[in-house]
């Protein structure tokens, strides 16, 4: 018997107190006890960023991530990123740009992307090949996407 | 056919129907199904490249608590039909005597979550009587080699047309053959100036789709109803009407979105096991794997492809004559095909006065091979463009003269009895010289440890399947509003706008107004599966005179409401008009209907013509070239290549949705070029060395050439509006394109993918 933990996390700006088993992680507490779908699980190991969400801003992967480490965080997840309806300019310029194929990749892309753009406002083209490196994407061979990222980068500036 | 040039409807961009449900992860796959009382199951696979399965115990399984279901051969030996594969079917639905690869499905728990049947998986022993596996094409062709199975399998070899040899299990652990022949291949090899032999290996490659394999099965009274990630929807629901003798309108299949499948998705794989999990269950099943688990399911045809190829010393290509091996691993799944596939493309597109082919696939005790994006093509273009660059720089031509003085003229056919060429080759060829700057070439080019050099490459292979068919249907709501009804499945191809937009333009509809409907086999309409970049030419014909036929019903009773005829109304943003009169078309048919309204249904179908004339008894619907341009830069300390800049081109006829061409395109090209340098899924023996997400590398962006540039023409094609399919084109002559780029700067050949540092290295070696 495993033992469970009481842990208090915002979701998507909702706050949650939540009673966790000890080997609960944070990708299978989002999808089947919150209903968040959007955390897709790839290679379930930490490899293809697929899981990718954000914990006070930073992406985790959140396969291998064990819900009693989120306790007193903020989680955000692909869907509290648009905000009153509107799509974030990010989810924008992917749509526009065609920064996606399959799409599940897709939600932990934006993630990634986002926390990205925290931290380089104006990434160089090497910036954004490099910190995409955590993220698989197998159908679009990443160049839209880059150029999603620029456009992004560009909305979130002007 | 369509000409491709002139005004598009198409012309201004769209975003992606499915784009909002994607970018917001509102959009639901099957790994996202659930459904109440499900239970999830696991795998045992087996440790040993061969072996005979001499007794399972699974009784302390069976007793831990949550464990509903334990399936094995056993259970699958009472199945009315227990075996699956593509033409000829010999793989259980689980191991029944034997396991064939590290891997192989041993038995199966359904629990209540997968934490307990993992648990039960530890609880299950087999006892093997391990057997001396055979792992490589040669092993496996050897005299005395071990059997991979004692008794021939089920099924029939592809049917093809006269002239050309297809068998099934010819010789021992020879799964199929395929022969084909055009005019007196020795004859002219013999009289030619020059004849060159060259050898070539390919290597096996995984799909890596990011949505594992998935499957959620539920059993209703005599419903089989399945919720499957598998690109074939009505292919899926024959295997399992057959497999256990059900009659198929009892067979129900959903499709969602598939992320991502690449041909690892198509065809039967472990869809039966989970409807015999729910069965034995009584409760609804789901089975996801995980990524380790489908690079052990099926890969790209690893293969061995030897070329004698003759030339006249003025540079005229004469005659080949090919021997190709493809490694199908255990089982047939898409084996049969792929070597005809492979065999018939081998030719490029250059004129030849004769040719022969033999293609094989060779059976070993590894993962199971079958549909990879290019479909034969990649290996086929891999070789054949190799050689083709290797005998221009042997004659002291230059590869891009000699490729132009041979290439096949638009209309002339790829063989005999085949349809002819639909693009004109040597534009691409020269947009990609263009782009690339070859002109401006120095050729091996150094600077200190590192040199320079830039190879061209034509990747081409027939679309749209063989004789293919499709059927579709367009229902129209009251207000205007539409759902188009087809089977080709969203993996990311863009088959909902395009197939919605299809519709939209033959209908003079918003294209926001049109919907693409969800996938049931109850209610969508048959096609042959999401294959061969079929989906915008033969769907696509399909869904335009599905819609064309809503359009004229709509008309007709527009008429018959305005006492007219239909030909003297035109439809427009659901307004008929007739003369200068606009008649918004809602009120009238509210007004006539009355209660619920009405929808007009139109139908459409498609079957390309079967040809006894054709080689492959259907001549190719088109043709899907792949113009491809690499410079490379070579360190011949290292041996490490880099990718300066790439070029691919393709023609899409005329595109209907650019932004997503362009993704095929460019997605396409970079798994080859992972393919290229560095992407395998090596053996050591009979076990895989790299069987996991971690060693298992694939292309990141980083991996991007420092310049990667795609362009798209439009030569016409046999589609709706002119269009044609382009979804695998961007495969085809990467590798190649490299590996001429690679002896180019370095004046080594790689004839081996991938080119690693100790290949190129040991290239360089052998070449000084």
């Amino acid at each position: 018997m495993t033992s469970q933990v009481d842990i208090t996390v915002t979701v998507n700006r909702r706050t949650y107190r939540l009673s966790v088993s000890a080997n609960r992680i944070l990708a299978d507490l989002l999808r089947e006890d919150l209903l968040l779908t959007g955390c897709k699980i790839g290679c379930d190991q930490a490899v293809c960023g697929a899981c990718t969400v954000l914990v006070d801003g930073l992406p985790v992967t959140a396969c291998t991530t064990f819900a009693f480490g989120v306790d007193g965080t903020a989680v955000t997840t692909i869907e509290g990123l648009s905000e009153g309806g509107a799509l974030h300019p990010i989810q924008r310029a992917f749509l526009e740009h065609g920064g996606f194929q399959c799409g599940f990749c897709t939600p932990g892309m934006i993630l990634s992307v986002k926390a990205l753009l925290k931290q380089h406002g104006d990434p160089d083209e090497n910036t954004i090949r490099q910190w995409l490196g955590a993220n698989i994407c197998r159908c679009t061979g990443y160049q839209m996407i880059i150029e999603a990222v620029r456009a992004a980068a560009r909305a979130m500036a002007g | 056919m369509m000409d491709g040039t002139g005004d598009s409807p198409f012309r201004s961009p769209v975003t992606a129907l499915d784009g909002p449900d994607k970018v917001t992860g509102a959009a639901r796959y099957t790994f996202d199904v659930t459904l109440p009382g499900l239970l999830h199951a696991k795998v045992l696979r087996s440790p040993h490249p061969h072996a005979r399965i001499v007794a399972i115990d699974t009784s302390k399984a069976e007793a831990l608590a949550g464990v509903f279901a334990v399936v094995t051969g056993r259970d699958a030996a009472k199945l009315p039909d227990p075996y699956y594969g593509v033409a000829i079917r010999d793989q259980p639905v689980i191991a029944i005597d034997k396991a064939r690869y590290v891997g192989d499905m041993v038995a199966a728990v359904a629990a209540l979550d997968e934490e307990t049947a993992y648990s039960a998986l530890a609880l299950i022993n087999v006892h093997y009587e391990r057997l001396p596996p055979v792992t490589t094409i040669d092993e496996a062709l050897a005299d005395g080699a071990p059997l991979l199975f004692d008794a021939p399998a089920a099924g029939e070899p592809i049917k093809l047309g006269d002239g050309v040899t297809s068998l099934k299990e010819p010789r021992p652990n020879v799964l199929c053959e395929f022969a084909y022949t055009s005019g007196d291949a020795d004859d002219v090899l013999a009289k030619s100036d020059h004849v060159f032999e060259d050898r070539f290996r390919f290597s096996r490659i995984n799909h890596f789709h990011l949505e594992p394999h998935v499957n959620v099965a539920r059993i209703t009274g005599e419903q089989i109803e399945l919720w499957s990630c598998n690109q074939d929807p009505f292919v899926l629901r024959s295997d399992i009407a057959r497999i256990f003798g059900r009659p198929a309108n009892n067979v129900r299949i959903h499709a969602s979105y598939v992320g991502g499948g690449f041909g690892g998705k198509s065809f039967c794989k472990m869809e039966p096991l989970v409807v015999l999990l729910a069965m034995k269950a009584g409760r609804p099943v789901r089975l996801c794997l995980s990524l380790d688990e489908s690079l052990l399911t099926l890969t790209k045809h690893a293969g061995i492809l030897i070329l004698q190829t003759g030339v006249t010393k003025d540079g005229r290509l004469t005659a080949r004559k090919s021997e190709i091996q493809l490694d199908g691993g255990a089982y047939s799944d898409a084996s049969a095909l792929t070597v005809v596939k492979t065999g018939y493309r081998i030719t490029g597109p250059y004129r030849w006065d004769a040719v022969a082919t033999r293609a094989y696939a060779v059976r070993t005790n590894t993962v199971p091979a079958g549909s990879f994006r290019g479909f034969g093509g990649t290996q086929a273009s891999f070789a054949s463009e190799s050689q083709i660059d290797m005998i221009a720089r042997r004659l002291r031509i230059d590869p891009y003269d000699f490729r132009c003085k041979n290439l096949l003229a638009v209309g002339q056919p790829f063989q005999p009895g085949d349809s002819g060429i639909d693009s004109d080759l040597t534009s691409g060829l020269d947009e990609v010289v263009e782009r690339l700057g070859y002109r401006q070439r120095v050729q091996g080019s150094a600077q200190g440890h590192t040199a320079r050099g830039m190879g061209l490459s034509i990747g081409i292979k027939d679309g749209g399947g063989t004789g293919n068919h499709a059927q579709a249907l367009v229902k129209l709501l009251p207000s205007g509003r539409a759902i188009v009804g087809a089977a080709t499945v969203e993996i990311g191809q863009g088959a909902t706008t395009t197939l919605s937009r299809i519709a939209a333009e033959t209908l003079q509809l918003p294209l926001e107004w049109v919907r693409y409907g969800a996938i049931d086999t109850d209610h969508t309409p048959l096609d042959n599966g999401t294959h061969a970049s079929c989906g915008t030419v033969v769907t696509g014909i399909a869904v335009t005179r599905a819609a064309a036929d809503a359009r004229r019903q709509v008309l007709e009773f527009a008429a018959a409401r305005l006492g007219c005829t239909a030909d003297e109304l035109a439809l427009d943003n659901w307004t008929v008009r007739r003369g200068n009169y606009a008649h918004p078309l809602e009120p009238m048919i509210t007004e006539h209907f009355g209660g619920a309204g009405f929808e007009f249904i139109g139908r459409g179908m498609v079957k390309v013509p079967n040809d006894p004339k054709a080689p492959l008894t259907a001549a190719a619907l088109f043709w899907m070239p792949c113009w491809v341009g690499a410079e490379v830069e070579v360190d011949r300390e290292t041996g490490k290549v880099r990718v300066v800049h790439l070029v691919v081109g393709a023609d899409s006829g005329r595109s209907v949705n650019a932004v997503a061409c362009r993704g095929q395109v460019e997605g396409a090209a970079l798994q080859a070029l992972g393919q290229s340098l560095f992407e395998e899924l090596r053996y050591e023996g009979g076990e895989p060395a790299n069987a996991t997400p971690l060693q298992y590398r694939v292309p990141v962006a980083g991996d991007l050439p420092d310049r990667y540039e795609s362009f798209i023409l439009e030569h016409g094609g046999p589609g709706p509006f002119g269009a044609k399919g382009i979804g695998e084109a961007g495969m085809l002559g990467v590798a190649s394109a490299i590996a001429n780029a690679i002896h180019d700067a370095v004046g080594a050949r790689l004839t081996e993918i991938p080119f690693t540092p100790e290949r190129v290295l040991a290239a360089i070696e052998a070449s000084s």
